[in-house]
């Protein structure tokens, strides 16, 4: 299946991806809700963009009581808005931290691919973000860890 | 001749069992599932309850969906003896079912406190449905509701009963609310917020009888002035329901309250008898002492394994993570692992003014256990909940990142990823393999 590949060396850290994803999402153009998310690494000099990685596990689909996560035609695990009770579950059995509750709508929400045609990816400028078939990887260890090492010295120092 | 499975229990870790085997054998095998009750979810109840669900959408499965899975069903039967000699159990109206292997999965009920009038008319508990009913009957806009018990139960229960209009307040024995899900510094912000929005809190409080006066209900207490209610509802605890297998052979602790004793594929001392859910004493995934873990995602974990080695497949169980998340009015309150261990270096950090709290327990370089509070609005709130679990979870070295967690617990996302956390999970699965979707397979409705 094609999921989304994160390229961190590529980033600028402009977040078009967050606001093309809270509007796919949610109808509205807010960071806050978006569903992918750019971390800065070193002072704001080089960022990262992070988000689900569709696991094989589905922590989120086997934990939901209700199963109100499936999998979608496009093979992403998928929140059903008329069967989510909003009882959280799945925030805590995500071991990524890459479920998101909407408070307004009182529904669990994550990334579903746009049904197979991710907003992150074409608004991506620098091609950070891709949409490809290959398995499901760390894309932002190496990354961070390489750009942590100072952080960490300092405190050490 | 097919192999036939017998499950006993309708609930979460029967029902995921029985889903399990049906992945696995695409529906060869014989299904039989014996539940006091019709399958529904204890966990969202309190929707039900609190009127944002319909009654329907609490059920896990209907007898149109179990018979499209292929399964017999004895709903309304409750298991009466077990024979594993035999390889019969017994149910209430003396009727029989023969098996070749067995699920465990009687669950829990409600348990009282022992003080008199606590069965009298008035008094609730909340965790089956027909429970669930007897309250939506009794609370109403205006009612004075008092909960007993200021435990993980009665807090999921908190917004329901504000959202019927109720007018509440939750009495606790112990000197502060939520003694057994969160630490002293993190409940005072809990019972802070509590209060702000409406709700009264006695903790400390002993009642010593509750009296029935012309339809409302007295609490007294050893000390303070007595409490007049519409409406109590006793959270003050759970008991296995496990009365039945005395004399069966099966192996348990404390005379069953502290579970089935059951082995790494989640058998019992029995050959071809499993246990899963509220009544087995499984493996801590933190720790490996063999504990029960009363809550939803361990039924989950415990139904899926037990489903796919009743199917034939080997498969281990690595251990279930203690983790608990309620909301109360727009605050989330979560923890996991090993959150009270007295022994762990513990860090952590508090904004007051915002209701935020975070607690890091380390073993070593090991994060064994975490605690986090903050309103539901922060969007932080819920992405670290799932990090801090994924920390967990993994038992990540983050030996280099301690002082930064020390001096910063709010800021785990940096010492996730560069610890490579996500590496160290994708290869992880229940089951070895990808899970599928909830819904029938494909190969069950062919067949």
């Amino acid at each position: 299946m094609k999921i989304l590949a994160l390229h961190p060396e590529k980033c600028t850290g402009c977040l078009r991806c967050e606001l093309a994803c809270s509007y796919m999402q949610t109808g509205t153009y807010q960071p806050a809700k978006s569903v992918i998310r750019v971390s800065p690494f070193e002072g704001y000099t080089s960022y990262a963009p992070y988000t689900c990685t569709q696991c094989a596990e589905g922590w989120c689909m086997t934990a939901c009581p209700v199963g109100a996560i499936q999998i979608s035609a496009v093979g992403a695990k998928d929140v059903l808005d008329d069967k989510c009770v909003g009882c959280k579950l799945c925030t805590i059995a995500c071991p990524y931290g890459t479920m998101f509750f909407d408070a307004e709508r009182y529904k669990a929400y994550k990334c579903n691919l746009c049904g197979g045609a991710p907003a992150c990816v074409d608004a991506c400028p620098t091609q950070a973000i891709t949409f490809e078939d290959v398995p499901s990887r760390d894309w932002i260890g190496d990354y961070a860890a390489e750009r942590s090492v100072h952080v960490l010295a300092r405190e050490v120092a | 001749m097919p192999p036939r499975h017998l499950v006993i229990g309708g609930g979460t870790a029967g029902l995921n069992a029985i889903r399990t085997i049906r992945e696995e054998d695409g529906g060869s095998s014989e299904i039989t599932l014996v539940s006091a009750e019709r399958p529904y979810s204890r966990m969202v109840l309190p929707y039900y309850l609190g009127d944002s669900i319909a009654e329907s959408h609490v059920f896990t499965a209907t007898p149109a969906s179990l018979a499209a899975w292929k399964v017999k069903t004895l709903i309304g039967r409750k298991a009466a003896k077990l024979d594993p000699a035999a390889r019969t159990l017994t149910l209430d109206d003396g009727s029989t079912v023969e098996y070749d292997d067995c699920l465990i999965a009687t669950g829990s009920r409600a348990a009282r406190a022992p003080v008199p009038g606590a069965d009298g008319p008035g008094v609730h508990s909340f965790w089956t449905l027909d429970e669930a009913r007897r309250v939506i009957a009794d609370v109403s806009r205006g009612s004075r509701v008092v909960m007993v018990g200021a435990g993980f139960i009665s807090f999921t229960i908190l917004n329901a009963i504000l959202a019927r209009g109720a007018r509440l307040t939750i009495v606790e024995v112990a000197p502060r609310i939520l003694p057994r899900m969160v630490d002293d510094t993190c409940a005072g912000i809990v019972d802070a917020w509590l209060r702000r929005h409406g709700v009264a809190i006695r903790a400390g409080a002993t009642i010593t009888k509750i009296e029935e006066q012309k339809g409302t209900r007295k609490l007294l207490f050893k000390k303070g002035e007595p409490l007049v209610a519409d409406a109590v509802i006793m959270a003050t605890g759970i008991r296995t329901n496990l009365e039945w297998l005395q004399g069966s052979g099966i192996e348990m602790a404390q005379d069953g309250q502290g579970g089935i004793l059951v082995d790494d594929h989640l058998r019992t001392n029995v050959p071809n008898v499993y246990a899963a859910g509220d009544v087995a004493r499984g493996r801590n995934l933190v720790t490996g002492a063999p504990e029960v873990h009363a809550i939803e995602p361990t039924a989950q974990e415990h139904g899926r394994v037990v489903g796919a080695n009743m199917a034939g497949r080997d498969v281990v169980y690595r251990g279930s993570l203690l983790m608990n998340i309620v909301e109360v009015c727009h605050l989330d309150v979560a923890s996991f692992g090993q959150w009270d261990d007295t022994g762990a270096e513990a860090f952590t950090g508090s904004r007051p003014a915002r209701s935020q709290y975070r607690k890091l327990l380390f073993r070593g370089g090991r994060l064994t256990g975490a605690m986090i509070c903050g309103p539901s609005s922060d969007i932080w709130t819920t992405n670290d909940v799932g990090i801090l679990k994924g920390l967990v979870q993994t038992g990540v070295d983050l030996s280099t990142w301690k002082r930064h967690l020390a001096a910063d617990p709010f800021d785990v996302k940096p010492a996730f990823m560069a610890t490579r956390t996500t590496a160290v999970l994708l290869p992880i699965t229940v089951l070895e393999r990808p899970s599928q979707s909830p819904s029938l397979p494909q190969s069950v409705a062919t067949r």
